[in-house]
């Protein structure tokens, strides 16, 4: 990549606040096998986080554990400060986790325009009598949040498909309208699951050159899940590596690279 | 040969012959096609949402209308009455998120549709203790809705028209007009129609699935409220009339399950066709045809429309 | 005419002249538009002389003086228009560089350009430039538009556009006499200055940068804005790069003599739907943009139902029967009349509505040949389509057709003022308003492009059919012949394929050879539907092109081709005899096109070398590993095994041979 985004590398590296999320010992089993077993670690404020591993290692599940999908049956999750045992996707949005998925899971017959405001549903303050209607307070806030939205269509350059029902794009763009609505949530936590599965070279570009852009303009803390090693090495400033749902390393991109755990757990050499 | 002749141009003899009489039955079938569809979206609504398919709808339509028989029996005001019954739904449809959708989260959809005829079971029962077995009869009047005839001499005939059938086709339209632009112009109906599409995406993003479905849930019961009285007041209010349930199957089947436009031109089809049927082929066979037909018509369709009137093409990119 | 222009020499002969007059006399007017998070943002004449004052006092504060060359990079957005002219304010020269240059184009540019300063739209330009920096000594800042993704970058060369704008206005309330001087500045250039320099992305070589006066621009504009009926009242969206000439004069200079208003896409993706918002009365686009919008018509109309489907069919006949009639004037029966106002009513107006053309008073096409049956069917639905042709040297008009005589095959008479001449070589030149001061830098070639009496030659081949129009018929120079003799114009035989919708590009040998053979690029979005409808299914665009059922549809053009030819005495004998599908297509960034999309054939030839060789060495296939550059600028390689297909020629109409051509 490019001198400038060497520059931009080494902004974010300094940052590494306190943690804002940290797991414990958590435990999440379905059934009698175990998904994820007595894994901790934490995301430090405005931090770009990779979470790695081989097919099959738990990441996504532990994603799934953040946002309150899941919920494991040993360990503690404290976000913010306050430890929380059973949180529902509900409690995680509203505390301010948004999430991308493996799969994009988008509203398929709704525009990009659409897709984007469901994002904002949180943010709208108006109650449920008000929010019937399309009038007068419901109004005004309906065109303050269209404005927040316009501004993250701008910022990731879909102008042009603002009014296209998302299932007719392709799968390069969707992953985009995704991260607007994620964004669209202004989330303290954004959680991406393999942001970049399935694009060619240019969009993975583009997409790294967002992600690092949306940790840096608006100091949003990432965690991320990533197959292409070369991204992960690229974007983030710590890494854990989860290998059949235990974590194995845990640390800056140059020193999980060199270990031998992770080289093993890679090349799949048996243990 | 001759039976071609009566099964294939005899009946249209027939109709060009008295277009007055068919003009009749054409309205008929209209009208009663209207109700069909009304049906059809109580199912239709419930089922975009969650993906239920929602057995109860049929009585909920008995329930909704005994109730405010009832609670008009106990001597308050038509519209207060109305406006309670409505209190009732509510309460309802937050009853059965409470205690039905909400334990069942997360389980396969089967088990969701065994849990509304459950719930059919349980209205049945708390009707009759509450309300007794007995027909009752619709309380149109003090409703304020017309009940006149009106007549209409045309092609040297006379075709009539009940006025409560104008009302209810007239109200039909509202609710269905109504019910579309808050689907589309409003917030919550962006709600709805995202967690319609992908459920995980709506939870991430903070949409309430307990919220939308109690919203669905009442808007379904306010549907079957109209439906109640409508039907009740063209027979009465009784506990049979849970059976027309089974006539919006066909209607779904023609009109696709997840599609509002597709409950109405599809109840609009199966009601006309089946009045059709039922009055220039139904002699043929010795009548007792519209059990049936409106399955027929739904089958033929299905052969050339596999993915239902109006609803999402089917596109399988490779 | 030509007495009106002279008559009044006090009119305005710079553009930061007519600058002021418009802000004068039509102050309120609006003059530029953008669409800024979703919403047009408008600006009146007399808004853009206060942004344009602002910028040029803060670039003058900054050391911008006469003579000096400010780059300008970036697509077309309000604040880059606004830097042209603070520039040309100044008595400095704007360089306008295409927003798709790779670095090195760029280095080469401002090198020879001498560039001080560069104004960028974005992170991504001001990234190339900062690149370059160490082949560009003399460049001293740069300004960028948009702010996104600089904010960790040095502040000591780079600055906002707003910054130095802000330059400008704090120097403007210390002392309140500078924008006075500054007005007077501008009322004192000369017409004699430069007014810009625009770089040709000529087929060869390093491209020249085609200095313009600023007396000459304003003239030339003047001409076409009365030819065509111009005035403030229309309103242009400004989509074409910035950088080439098609942009400078339509919309820049055509708008600043004119008063009307520039609209500039939200970005390069929208500008379809920008074009419906705005609805233009103006209108440019070469060929091949027409046809992407039938290809795009033809497949929305396939997918229609069977009633739709036939409804449109039966009223674009009715088009192509009566419509360039009734555009022209010409007599028309009532029935045809009536039948072309219905399908107005339900075809040919939704049809431009959808497509943003339903204001458009006046369109022209130019760059390459247009087919006839394309430019049938844009005039049978009412749009004023017209051909000019055109150069950077002459400041772009040379001839252009009026209104009412137009033509598909020629590219009209001489545009006003404008001298033409055919040489004996069968060469163009001309003389014309706007004709250019020479190329910066370099006096050879600028000799040799000169005649000693002072007319441009073009570098085309062309005639003139008996009432005037002219006719081009390819570069002079690639008008070759076949080993036996026969007349080969490569130029001709590409045209007739590109005319088909399933084929993007051709490219044709055989000079010196002893006979033609193309190769052809699919057209994916043509191609790719078909394939969907045939039930086709491919992964990416080489696995399409390759695919044997796609050659046999492309062997079916070709054979079309080869039937038209055999039609013509003079070209029978240059039938395609062998062609093949390219696996990749033909790319600017890989140098294999111009920045303008001509091909460049012996870029081409060299590159793929192997496949020529494989050609005319009676190969049926040959495997071949391409280098490609992505748009970063970084490099890969691509690998297939391409086809060859024989062609069986067909008899030409009778052996008389040699005849001139047409």
């Amino acid at each position: 990549m490019t001198a400038a985004v060497t520059t931009i590398r080494a902004a974010v590296t300094d940052a590494g606040g306190p943690p804002l999320l940290a797991l414990e010992g958590v435990t999440l089993s379905f059934g009698g096998v175990r998904a994820i077993n007595d894994v901790s670690f934490d995301v430090r404020k405005g931090e770009i986080r990779a979470i790695i591993g081989p097919n099959g290692a738990g990441k996504t599940s532990m994603l799934n554990v953040i946002n309150g999908f899941y919920h494991p049956q040993q360990g503690t999750i404290t976000y913010k400060g306050t430890v929380r045992r059973r949180m529902r996707p509900y409690d995680a949005a509203s505390h301010g986790i948004a999430r991308t998925f493996q799969n994009v899971a988008l509203f398929k017959g709704m525009t990009t325009l659409d897709n984007i405001m469901a994002g904002r549903t949180l943010k709208m303050k108006r109650g449920f009598l008000w929010q019937c209607l399309r009038y007068g307070p419901a109004l005004s806030e309906e065109i303050a949040h269209r404005r927040a939205v316009e501004e993250i269509i701008d910022f990731l350059e879909i102008e042009a498909i603002r009014k296209t029902p998302v299932g007719k794009l392709p799968y390069g763009l969707q992953k985009r309208v995704e991260l607007a609505r994620a964004l669209a949530m202004e989330p303290e936590l954004l959680l991406l699951d393999e942001p970049m599965a399935g694009m060619n070279l240019e969009e993975k570009e583009d997409m790294s050159r967002y992600i690092l852009d949306v940790n840096r303009l608006w100091g949003t803390t990432i965690a991320l899940i990533e197959h292409d090693m070369g991204v992960v090495m690229d974007l983030s400033d710590r890494v854990v590596v989860l290998d059949y749902g235990v974590k194995i390393a845990d640390g800056p991109p140059e020193e999980v690279q060199k270990n031998q755990d992770v080289i093993d757990a890679y090349l799949g050499v048996p243990h | 040969m001759d039976v071609l002749w009566a099964v294939l141009v005899q009946p249209f003899v027939d109709m060009v012959s008295a277009p007055d009489f068919l003009l009749q039955v054409l309205w008929d079938g209209f009208v009663g096609g209207v109700l069909y569809a009304l049906i059809a979206l109580g199912f239709v609504l419930i089922f975009k949402a969650s993906g239920i398919f929602n057995f109860a709808q049929g009585i909920m339509v008995v329930f909704a209308a005994l109730t405010l028989v009832g609670l008009y029996a106990l001597g308050m005001p038509a519209w207060v009455a109305l406006a309670l019954t409505l209190v009732v739904m509510f309460v309802l449809a937050v009853a059965v998120e409470r205690l039905v959708l909400r334990p069942l989260v997360n389980q396969p959809d089967i088990i969701l549709f065994m849990a509304t005829i459950g719930l059919t079971y349980f209205l049945i029962g708390l009707g009759e203790f509450v309300f007794g077995g007995e027909p009752k009869v619709m309380i149109t009047e003090a409703l304020g809705l017309p009940t006149g005839m009106r007549e209409w001499e045309v092609f040297g005939g006379v075709v009539f028209f009940q006025e409560i059938d104008i009302a209810a086709a007239a109200i039909a339209i509202v609710m269905v007009v109504g019910i579309g632009v808050f689907f589309h112009y409003t917030r919550i109906g962006r709600a709805l129609r995202a967690v319609a599409d992908d459920h995980q995406a709506a939870l991430s993003v903070g949409i309430s699935l307990e919220q939308i479905w109690v919203i669905v849930w009442f808007t379904a019961g306010v549907v079957a409220l109209a439906t109640g009285i409508m039907w009740g007041a063209r027979s009465d209010v009784s506990f049979a009339l849970q059976i027309i349930a089974l006539k919006a199957l066909p209607v779904l089947i023609l009109g696709g399950f997840t599609s509002i436009p597709g409950a109405i031109v599809g109840g609009l089809i199966i009601g006309i066709g089946e009045k059709l049927g039922e009055i220039y082929w139904g002699p043929l066979i010795g009548g007792g045809i519209e059990s049936w037909l409106a399955y027929v018509i739904a089958l033929v369709f299905l052969l050339f429309r596999p993915q239902g009137l109006f609803g999402e093409r089917i596109i399988e990119r490779v | 005419m030509a007495g009106a222009v002279e008559a009044a020499p006090a009119r305005e002969d710079t553009f930061p002249k007519l600058l002021l007059r418009h802000a004068r006399e039509r102050g309120g007017r609006p003059a530029m538009r953008e669409k800024h998070l979703g919403i047009w943002q408008t600006w009146t004449w007399g808004e853009v002389l206060a942004e344009v004052r602002a910028a040029a006092l803060g670039f003058a504060r900054r050391g911008i003086g006469p003579g000096d060359a400010v780059a300008i990079v970036g697509a077309n957005r309000p604040r880059l228009y606004w830097s042209m002219l603070a520039v040309q304010s100044l008595g400095a020269v704007p360089v306008p560089v295409y927003a798709d240059s790779v670095a090195d184009e760029i280095a080469y540019v401002l090198a020879h350009a001498e560039v001080v300063a560069a104004v960028c739209q974005d992170q991504e330009q001001v990234d190339k430039l900062i690149q370059v920096a160490d082949q560009t000594p003399k460049l001293k800042f740069l300004v960028y538009d948009e702010p996104r993704g600089l904010g960790d970058y040095g502040r000591d060369r780079l600055h906002a556009f707003t910054e130095v704008q802000d330059e400008g206005r704090a120097a403007m309330t210390a002392d309140p006499g500078l924008a006075d001087a500054w007005a007077a500045r501008v009322a004192a250039g000369s017409p004699d200055d430069v007014s810009v320099i625009l770089y040709t992305s000529g087929t060869t070589g390093r491209s020249k940068g085609v200095m313009l006066s600023a007396g000459g621009c304003v003239a030339a504009a003047r001409d076409t804005v009365a030819f065509d009926h111009l005035t403030e009242r229309d309103e242009v969206l400004a989509y074409l790069p910035l950088a080439w000439v098609g942009d400078h004069y339509l919309n820049y200079a055509q708008a600043m003599v004119a008063g009307f208003c520039i609209a500039c896409p939200e970005s390069a993706e929208t500008v379809t739907q920008d074009l419906r918002e705005i609805g233009p009365s103006f209108y440019f686009a070469p060929p091949r943009v027409f046809e992407g919008l039938l290809t795009r018509v033809t497949i929305r109309m396939e997918d229609a139902s069977r009633l739709k489907r036939a409804m449109v069919r039966h009223f674009l006949a009715v088009a192509r029967r009566h419509g360039a009639a009734i555009l022209d004037g010409r007599p028309v029966p009532l029935t045809g009349r009536l039948a072309y106002w219905l399908g107005e009513l339900l075809v040919y107006g939704p049809l431009k509505n959808v497509l943003g053309f339903s204001r458009i008073r006046v369109a022209y096409t130019a760059g390459e040949a247009i087919g006839p049956d394309l430019f049938a069917f844009w005039r049978g639905l009412g749009l004023n389509l017209k051909q000019l042709y055109g150069q950077t040297e002459a400041f772009l008009y040379v001839t252009c057709q009026a209104d009412g005589d137009i033509r598909s095959d020629t590219v009209g008479p001489p545009a006003p003022h404008v001298a033409l001449r055919i040489a004996d070589d069968g060469e163009v030149q001309f003389k014309s308003p706007g004709m250019f001061l020479g190329y910066f830098r370099d006096e050879a070639r600028t000799a040799e492009t000169m005649t000693p009496d002072g007319f441009v030659k073009t570098g085309d081949a062309g005639f003139f059919t008996p009432d005037g129009h002219l006719k081009i018929i390819d570069r002079a120079r690639d008008v070759g012949r076949l080993s036996d003799g026969t007349l080969f114009a490569p130029k001709y035989i590409e045209n007739k394929l590109k005319f088909f919708p399933t084929i993007r590009e051709a490219v044709a040998f055989g000079d010196g050879r002893g006979f033609v053979t193309v190769m052809l690029n699919i057209d994916l979005t043509a191609v790719g539907d078909w394939a969907e409808r045939a039930d086709i299914s491919y992964a990416s665009y080489q696995e399409l092109a390759s695919h044997p059922r796609v050659i046999d549809l492309l062997e079916q053009a070709v054979d079309q081709v080869n039937r038209d030819l055999a039609a013509e005495p003079a070209m029978a004998g240059a039938q395609i005899r062998r062609f093949l599908v390219l696996h990749k297509e033909l790319d600017a960034d890989d140098g294999e096109l111009t920045r303008t999309q001509k091909v460049r054939r012996g870029f081409i030839a060299e590159r793929y070398a192997p496949l020529i060789e494989a050609l005319y060495d009676g190969s049926t296939e040959r495997h071949v590993r391409t280098e490609v550059t992505f748009e970063d600028g970084r490099r890969g390689a691509i690998e297939a095994t391409v086809s060859i297909r024989d062609m069986t020629p067909h008899a030409g109409p009778a052996p008389a041979l040699r005849e001139a051509a047409e």
